[in-house]
């Protein structure tokens, strides 16, 4: 019998698969060389192979996001974690805490979230009430103006402060080439003032400047393109327990939001969502990373 | 640092390659679902490594526990997961009409390099078993951009399928 009628397709797949010593490996080579249809198969396994390795092996080379480092030797998840979002995607707020908890957590926001509305309810309608007394005999109600409404969030300031400055011609104060004293700036009357460092996708660091906040000053860092595209990275003091927006895109602008160290930070730009999102992954983990700013 | 804790710190290297195996074991059902997968395969491992539960000689133990972590996991999770869409690439669409088993099989050996005796550790089978797996995997998924193999082949296959049970 030679040796050929004894090659079974398990010796195929353990061909392409590499579990053939050497011996055993050159009798199936020259059954291929025999079998031009057996050739074909193996041919097509290696090809399945390289799609699936084409397909997924740039997740490998991803950022990974905070929530996988050091997942096996985390106990449990921290408090206040580096970074708390509902914007991207490792950051579901509290996404590693155990089930229970999360649960409890949930139950709690509810709760609170109800008792607010129930609240706000009654306070809305002695202000209408209030409101209706003072207005009687006028034919509008009063309407809060249309950029008081835009302002209400820190993704909305931040979009506003991005359409204002991204364009002009002098987008920043203070340009990265005096550093040292957009920094001292930044630090004193923000109290935040490391700069990420974005390089690595492309963006750099064109200056900064100091903008009104809505307790106290907020800080905006201009990144730009190699094809003049601009991000704006907008941070002002907020409460770590605000819940951030989710991503917003908007006349061709995406904003993603988070929160760390005391501030709530966005990130403002016109690049595909997958891009402004691996631009604000790398800015949070570069941010959670710095030592803490004065507070 | 003690073996244990070495082996702690070193687990979460091989994130990077849990999260490729992970978003190809999901097929188009979404990275967040992917990366939630990995994030607990690498937490119980780890937890399992600190109570003791689990007492991996090596590195190499430890990942396939991870491996194994994940896929068992997955199986709960993807039940009601979604599709993938026009935008993903056919062999996504291919994996996702793969049974679970079967995906795995192939992924663990075709995408992340495993021997058949450490896959089929990893999947809790025998090694003819997940040789099984893998033929039908790879039958039914086809060759990429062409159509699938004929009958004929089909025939051939499932006759030598036979002869690799010992």
């Amino acid at each position: 019998m030679p040796a050929s009628s004894i090659i079974g397709e398990a010796d195929l797949h353990a061909l392409v698969d590499g579990e053939l010593d050497a011996e055993r490996r050159r009798k199936v080579e020259d059954h291929l060389l025999a079998h031009p249809g057996d050739a074909a198969l193996v041919e097509g396994w290696r090809r399945q192979n390289a799609a699936l390795r084409a397909a997924f092996e740039p997740a490998a080379l991803e950022m990974l996001p905070l929530s996988l480092k050091d997942a096996a030797t985390r106990t449990h998840a921290p408090q206040q974690g580096p970074i708390e979002t509902g914007a991207i995607h490792w950051g579901r707020p509290g996404a590693s805490r155990p089930s229970q908890r999360l649960d409890e957590i949930r139950a709690s926001r509810r709760r609170q979230a109800a008792l607010s509305t129930v609240l706000t309810l009654l306070a809305g309608a002695a202000v209408a009430g209030l409101a209706a007394l003072v207005f009687a005999g006028r034919n509008e109600a009063p309407r809060p103006p249309v950029s008081a409404v835009l302002t209400q969030s820190y993704a909305g300031r931040a979009s506003l402060t991005y359409a204002t400055y991204a364009s002009d011609a002098r987008p920043v104060e203070i340009e990265v080439s005096r550093k040292g004293e957009l920094v001292a700036w930044l630090a004193e009357r923000v109290g935040f003032s490391r700069p990420p460092n974005l390089a690595g996708l492309g963006l750099r660091l064109i200056g900064g400047r100091v903008l009104p906040g809505v307790a106290a000053p907020a800080g905006l860092l201009i990144y730009e393109r190699a094809n003049g595209a601009r991000l704006g990275l907008y941070f002002e003091r907020a409460e770590a327990a605000g819940a951030p927006l989710a991503p917003r895109a908007a006349q061709g602008v995406t904003a993603i939001e988070w929160r760390a160290g005391g501030f709530a930070f966005v990130l403002v730009g016109p690049l595909a969502q997958e891009e402004m999102q691996a631009a604000a992954e790398s800015a949070a983990t570069a941010i959670a990373a710095a030592p803490d700013e004065k507070r | 640092m003690g073996k244990k804790a070495e082996i702690l710190e070193r687990l979460g290297g091989i994130a990077p390659a849990l999260r490729r195996y992970s978003r190809a074991l999901c097929a188009g059902a979404g990275h967040t679902l992917s990366d939630e997968l990995v994030q607990s395969a690498l937490q119980s491992v780890g937890a399992r490594i600190r109570a003791r539960e689990l007492r991996p000689a090596d590195l190499q133990e430890a990942r396939l526990e991870a491996y194994a972590a994940l896929t068992a996991s997955a199986g709960k999770r993807l039940t009601d997961a979604s599709r993938p869409t026009p935008r993903h690439p056919p062999i996504v669409h291919g994996l996702a009409e793969l049974s679970l088993d079967d995906r795995a099989a192939l992924l663990l050996v075709s995408l992340e390099g495993m021997g058949y005796d450490a896959a089929a550790r990893v999947l809790g089978i025998r090694r003819e078993a997940l040789l099984a797996q893998l033929m039908r995997a790879r039958a039914k998924l086809g060759v990429v951009g062409l159509p699938p193999a004929d009958a004929e082949s089909g025939a051939r296959r499932a006759a030598s399928h036979l002869r690799i049970v010992k």
